[in-house]
């Protein structure tokens, strides 16, 4: 019996809850990018983006909704840019510097920074196509998917993460009286909700690699102490009465 | 021999203690086997990850293939209820860990919580929205310990903090390997537009390291959204 004592404490002692799980971490991290598109400007659309970075290669997707349809008789065009180089941040309120009611794309320059890269639907996707309408996804949503070449700058504050994702294009109707009468801070030809931003979202690291949610103390024999106990009580026994019958078969 | 053997004298005394023994060990076998609890194992790979993408697979019900439901704004989770598995949970937000890994809960008053990925959209708004909870702690079961029974066709109801009620249907189960974790397609994927969720756990098990080393991911998309009656809370 002694040496069954012997032998089980060690066994109980083994089903004592293990270590924490470590997390392995993927090598390849912070190639991808994501962000939520939320609106501005008491825009009504949402969506979301990512960007997966390869060198300076990036496939960048995105897709919104609920942004006005129409412009003039026409699809309504929402230039969109990747923004870099600000403070990683979506403007707020307090950036609406003239009081107008509208956060103009001056008054968020310092939340988001300037264009890094257009996300034109073809051709030019450099900043000097940030405000060419003719390039735009037009209506009231795109699902946007496209391969482009970006800038070391666009590639350092997507690493950084001040890269941000801007979609513009507001319904005039929910503006101020006063900011429905003025001209854009872009392009002067064009009224102010044209160019004014209506979605933004911050590029943030997609999380590498897997997700350590569990420890496994469910994972494999759990009352290993129980299970021992009883294994020992029902083998010695067992030895017992072997012996037992052993002596009776001698008499 | 004078006396009956089984019950009187030394020897037969401890025949009865070998027998008694031998019973209460019986017991203590039984007891351990019956508490035995393993998390149900994730299939390899069930259902379409893009019910609207491509042809509905033959096994998956009809209703992975429904019409789109209107994506919501945001609005952070604040429960989840899988009635299929039994799971209730008040929701935390969490971030990445420095690893850049996703972080998970702690040992604490919240280990056993479901947690959303604060990076990720909320549920109800166009894209994936990552929900992650353990399949067990050192405390044992935890709370996506049966996630691995979840098929196509199953409900997951999540409250948000506006008091919408968004209910997701289940299109897609995958288990991956951690080291082959795909993350553009459970954090992105194809379509972006499309409300969806992610319910991430640890799978497989393996012994000789004493870790999990699979992640079942179980794909869902927003099939209904219910607004909080007036007055009710």
């Amino acid at each position: 019996m002694r040496t069954t004592l012997r032998v089980l404490v060690p066994l109980a002692a083994a089903a004592l809850p293990f270590a924490v799980m470590a997390a392995p971490a993927d090598a390849a991290s912070g190639s991808s990018y994501q962000t939520t598109l939320n609106p501005l400007n008491k825009s009504t659309g949402s969506g979301m983006a990512t960007v997966t970075l390869n060198g300076s290669e990036a496939n960048v997707k995105v897709s919104w909704s609920g942004l006005p349809a129409k412009f003039g008789g026409g699809a309504y065009p929402h230039v969109q840019h990747i923004h870099i180089a600000g403070n990683g941040a979506c403007p707020t309120t307090a950036d609406d510097k003239n009081g107008d009611g509208v956060i103009s794309t001056t008054e968020g320059g310092p939340a988001y920074g300037g264009i890094g890269t257009t996300l034109s639907v073809k051709g030019d996707t450099s900043p000097n196509a940030g405000t060419n309408i003719k390039l735009a996804p037009g209506g009231a949503s795109t699902t946007y998917s496209r391969t482009i070449k970006v800038s070391g700058a666009v590639v350092d504050s997507l690493k950084a993460g001040t890269g941000v994702v801007v979609v513009h294009g507001l319904d005039p109707a929910t503006l101020s009286k006063k900011a429905q009468g003025e001209k854009s801070d872009l392009v002067p030809s064009l009224p102010l909700a044209a160019t004014s931003p209506a979605l933004c979202g911050v590029l943030t690291s997609m999380p590498s690699g897997g997700v350590a949610t569990g420890t496994g103390s469910t994972s494999g024999i759990e009352d290993l102490g129980l299970l021992a106990a009883g294994g020992g009580l029902l083998a010695a026994a067992g030895v017992v009465l072997a012996a037992r019958k052993r002596t009776t078969a001698g008499v | 021999m004078s006396r009956l053997s089984i019950v009187g004298g030394r020897k037969g005394g401890l025949t009865l203690l070998a027998l008694v023994a031998a019973a209460i060990g019986l017991v203590l076998v039984v007891v351990a086997v019956s508490a035995q609890r393993s998390a149900p194992q994730p299939p390899r790979s069930v259902g379409s990850i893009d019910p609207a993408a491509g042809s509905p697979s033959a096994s998956a019900p009809p209703e992975v293939t429904a019409a789109r439901t209107k994506p919501l704004g945001a609005s952070r989770p604040v429960s989840i209820s899988i009635p299929s598995i039994k799971v209730r949970s008040a929701i935390l937000p969490i971030g990445l860990a420095p690893d850049g890994t996703l972080a998970v809960p702690q040992p604490g008053p919240n280990l056993d919580k479901a947690a959303w990925f604060k990076n990720s959209p909320t549920p109800g708004q166009p894209g994936p929205s990552i929900i992650e909870g353990h399949v067990d702690s050192d405390r044992g079961p935890s709370v996506f310990f049966r996630l691995g029974s979840l098929r196509p066709g199953d409900t997951i109801r999540v409250t948000r903090a506006d008091g919408v009620v968004a209910t997701f249907t289940v299109n897609a189960v995958r288990d991956y390997k951690k080291s082959k974790f795909p993350t553009d397609v459970v954090y992105g994927g194809k379509d972006l537009s499309r409300p969806q969720l992610r319910l991430i756990t640890c799978s497989d098990f393996d012994a000789s390291i004493r870790h999990h080393v699979g992640n079942e991911v179980v794909f869902a998309h927003l099939t209904s959204t219910q607004r909080p009656q007036a007055g009710k809370g």
